[in-house]
């Protein structure tokens, strides 16, 4: 099970949840994570294909084959708008 | 340099800050610095065409903060400047309060300004912050950082 944290458009886009839970195995990447949303939240996977919402683990970007392993800090980032 | 807490320099915080007290934090780092420049990011009224009431700021709690003091290790080693204080706020602003602060310290006017145009384009890159705008139509996550 990993714990997604969800901020601005795809906290809106998931219901106003702060966080998904998904079952997902030890080991998996990335892209495993996103064809699992693709299923649930297939508004957030399209924009995570279109590269509008970036995945991060650990607090740093990742990419497709980004491991996954329990307890990384994962996170969808939508596009930035500080300043 | 004096010894300092360096987190002073780099903070995400909900309240305002004190221009002038982040100012002399700055002067206070060195008395080498003979040129200041600043970068003052309010909340104003309109965008795209749109009237806005005020502005929540969001922001990935720990990988902001990181992004920042990177941005300031950064500019630190990349440009001649003796010091880089960056904050941001977040929560809910209303039209005319601080949003953000970049205050680049160095022995010349032509670094400090390279060095705060810099941090503040490239805080918009890659600082995990994201920003509403209420507006009388409604509620909008801005996209883009122009």
């Amino acid at each position: 099970m990993v714990t997604i944290k969800l901020f601005g458009m795809t906290k809106m886009l998931a219901g106003n949840q702060g966080s998904l839970s998904l079952a997902l195995p030890n080991g998996r990447r990335v892209k495993d994570l996103v064809e699992l949303l693709d299923g649930g939240y297939p508004q957030i996977g399209e924009l995570i294909h279109k590269k509008k919402v970036l995945v991060s683990v650990n607090q740093e970007i990742a990419h497709e084959e980004t491991e996954i392993r329990d307890g990384d800090e994962i996170a969808l980032l939508p596009p930035f708008a500080g300043g | 340099m004096e010894p300092i807490d360096e987190s002073q320099l780099v903070r995400v915080q909900r309240e305002n800050f004190s221009i002038d007290r982040e100012l002399d934090r700055v002067k206070s780092r060195s008395k080498r610095i003979g040129g200041i420049a600043t970068f003052l990011g309010i909340a104003r009224d309109r965008s795209k065409g749109r009237d806005v009431d005020s502005i929540t700021f969001e922001h990935y709690e720990g990988m902001a903060e990181k992004k920042l003091r990177e941005i300031r290790e950064r500019g630190l080693k990349d440009f001649d400047i003796l010091e880089l204080l960056i904050i941001h706020r977040y929560g809910e602003i209303t039209i005319g309060e601080n949003i953000v602060l970049i205050i680049a310290g160095a022995e010349h006017r032509a670094e400090a300004f390279r060095a705060c145009k810099w941090a503040i384009d490239e805080l918009k890159q890659i600082t995990p912050i994201w920003k509403l705008e209420h507006t009388p139509e409604g509620e909008v996550w801005v996209e883009e950082h122009p």
